[in-house]
């Protein structure tokens, strides 16, 4: 056993109403320079659609994370070699224009323009250009099923046949916050040639080398989700960077601090490194979740916490295992789900599944649907979070109706029709976490660096700057 | 002037090629990169680019045998001068056509193709462009003009350029070599010249070590 910390985010999807103040308050701290203009760390997407960049969820397009050849777990985009034959020209890279191409107006128009019979527009220029454009496509074109044409096109769909037509009576819809999920497997850092990506080892962060990214861009397509940037003004990959300076001071990351929803949840988890492989090489795709869930380790064994002493792991990260909201919304109650399993990656950023409003077609007189009556079908559901296995999801929804038939039962004296799978205690853990957290019950973030203590931080301070602390 | 350009300038040029390749390494390595813009404009890179890159490794390779390997090596291996001709042949014309084709193709691509491509074209790499344009064409040029084989650089360049490598440059080798390769070889300085300030050094980042290492990468901070 090879104890490991990974700082984790769950998102409850049910509260998410798609407002983007994630993405903006990224961007404007992150990504708002030249050559990072079209990158979006943290998006969001309204599903069904081809999302950002276009059609990511194809794998077949794009060659991203894993898959299991004669039993081996490879790159789905070749081997070693294959890739190194792929250094002047990759043939899975997206371009620009699978993003979009990003663009300023011109707004100096409407105060110098000489006076005219019309109103003075301010038409579109290019980021990249500088030249006048015509806007084809957006990083949120499709929100809310706008574009309707695009959503058909919804990857997840496909596999889902033909029972759910998406037509208006019974169109649904979801959000999905999206950002680098700093997986357990990162096929990211497995395709780099230059070994310049690399998961930190204190809190498992994933991270980009400025320094050792020399552009072969096998990362951009290698990842599934899509979350490797090139920045084309620099040169090099760039990628969500879970705010790590914000990590270090105890402080979760500025999508989830911003959150207006408050549907972001980060703390951290213990894993053993030695199972990660075998996780990741699941035989079964809709069995990857389950094999997950085994290598997360129980922060309250103490033959896990003598292991994970003695990778040097201190102990208020210890203490903060113990007390973390994602360890109990995704090992203890399993109502969290990781997206897109199947790319076994074993990605660290998990999703409630989101409860949705029931069908005109069983418009009845109820309060609660059950699961099989909600606008969102199960199986797409299922694509998106479990491989495609519905009972899994199923399971997460009835907990999760459990807890608000529960809580209901609670207000009016209406006995429980069925039996719970929880004790009751834990349905008001739940209703507390998901319901009315603070920020502290919401996050919990260990301060400081692994085996570096504030005071010695503080002597540093102003010596040599804070990117390297005792390290130049 | 002859002492000058194959007496001193070579030595100008290759510690410059090598001091400053040093020195981008260590003190600015964040800028050190392949400079890609596949992402800019992918179509016309399909084939330009591994054209390109393909011709000029074998121009590569073909140089190291010619220059670095004394002819009574070869000549001992039982390789008489009109065979080696024809071997060297053989592999330099495809290799001239892959490298000047390739390289004709990308600069259509980045002075005639997709807007976009301005954004990754700096002024030194304009003047990166016309140097290796000119050292490839020279380069191509001296092999066309020089298949009747006529003229034997290993018995006046590549000795000259050994001597060169071992401080003790003998000049009087140049002196009937025919003007179109003693061009090449003022192109070749001045691309070496040229080396460390621009796109090129990422010859220097090949990724064989990716062939060795583990998967998946942890780092302490």
């Amino acid at each position: 056993m090879k104890i490991k910390a990974q700082i984790s985010m769950v998102m409850n999807l049910d509260k998410c109403i798609g407002c983007h103040t994630c993405s903006i308050t990224c961007k404007n701290v992150w990504t708002n320079r030249q050559g990072a203009e079209y990158m979006y760390f943290n998006n969001v997407e309204t599903k069904p659609g081809i999302g950002y960049p276009k059609h990511w969820e194809n794998q077949e397009k794009w060659k991203g994370g894993w898959e299991l050849k004669n039993g081996e777990l490879r790159l789905r985009s070749g081997s070693r070699v294959e890739r190194l034959a792929k250094l002047f020209y990759h043939p899975d890279q997206p371009e620009m224009d699978d993003y979009y191409e990003p663009w300023t107006y011109d707004y100096e128009t409407l105060i110098n323009t000489k006076r005219k019979n019309h109103q003075p527009v301010a038409r579109p220029r290019s980021l990249i250009t500088q030249k006048r454009m015509e806007i084809q496509w957006g990083p949120n074109w499709e929100d809310d099923l706008a574009d309707g044409q695009s959503a058909r096109q919804d990857y997840n769909l496909q596999n889902i046949g033909n029972d759910i037509a998406m037509e208006f009576h019974d169109l649904f819809m979801k959000y999905l916050p999206r950002l680098c999920n700093h997986c357990l497997n990162p096929a990211c850092v497995a395709a780099c040639p230059s070994g310049a990506i690399y998961k930190r080892d204190e809190d498992g962060v994933v991270l980009v080398s400025q320094d050792g990214c020399r552009g072969w861009r096998h990362c951009v397509p290698a990842c599934p989700y899509k979350k490797v940037y090139f920045n084309w003004k620099t040169n090099k990959a760039e990628k969500c960077i879970f705010c790590f300076p914000r990590l270090e001071s105890g402080l979760p990351t500025v999508c989830s601090d911003t959150c207006v929803g408050r549907l972001r949840y980060m703390g951290v988890l213990l894993y053993d490194m030695d199972k990660v492989k075998a996780a990741a090489s699941t035989k079964n795709k809709e069995e990857i979740y389950t094999s997950v869930l085994g290598i997360i380790q129980d922060p309250h064994d103490p033959e896990v916490l003598a292991a994970a002493r003695k990778e040097g792991i201190p102990e208020n990260w210890l203490k903060a295992a113990q007390e973390s909201p994602v360890y109990r919304m995704i090992k203890e109650w399993q109502i969290a789900l990781p997206l897109h399993p199947e790319y076994r990656t074993l990605p660290m950023v998990w999703y409630v599944p989101p409860l949705s409003p029931i069908t005109r077609r069983v418009e009845a007189n109820v309060y609660l649907p059950s699961i099989e009556e909600m606008r969102i079908p199960l199986s797409y559901l299922a694509e998106l979070f479990a491989a495609g296995n519905v009972t899994v999801v199923a399971k997460v929804l009835q907990r999760l109706l459990d807890m608000r038939v529960f809580m209901r039962s609670r207000e009016t004296g209406e006995p429980l029709s069925r039996g719970l799978e929880y004790p009751e205690e834990t349905y008001l853990a739940m209703y507390r976490l998901l319901g009315i957290a603070k920020y502290k019950e919401r996050f919990n973030i260990p301060a400081g660096l692994q085996g570096k203590t504030h005071e010695k931080l503080r002597e540093l301070q102003g010596s040599c700057g804070y990117n390297c602390p005792g390290g130049c | 002037m002859n002492e000058f350009l194959y007496g001193v300038l070579p030595y100008i040029a290759l510690t410059i090629f090598v001091g400053g390749t040093i020195v981008r390494y260590t003190v600015f390595e964040r800028n050190w990169t392949t400079k890609s813009s596949e992402f800019l404009s992918k179509h016309d890179l399909k084939w330009a680019g591994p054209i390109f890159h393909i011709g000029l490794l074998m121009a590569f390779g073909g140089h190291c045998i010619g220059i670095l390997v004394p002819k009574f090596v070869t000549e001992a291996a039982g390789t008489d001068e009109h065979m080696y001709h024809m071997i060297s042949l053989a592999g330099g014309l495809p290799a001239a056509v892959l490298f000047l084709g390739g390289f004709l193709w990308l600069m259509k691509r980045r002075f005639a193709g997709s807007d976009r491509m301005a954004v990754n074209t700096s002024s030194m790499d304009k003047v990166l462009y016309l140097v290796l344009f000119l050292t490839i064409l020279s380069g191509t040029i001296g092999t066309l003009s020089n298949i009747p084989g006529s003229f034997d650089y290993r018995e006046s360049i590549s000795p000259w350029f050994r001597s060169v490598l071992m401080l003790q440059p003998d000049i009087t080798l140049m002196e009937h070599v025919p003007p179109v390769f003693q061009f090449h070889m003022l192109m070749w300085m001045m691309t070496a010249i040229l080396f460390p300030f621009t796109r090129l050094v990422h010859c220097l980042s090949f990724p064989f070590e990716y062939l060795f290492r583990s998967n998946i990468i942890y780092r302490k901070k």
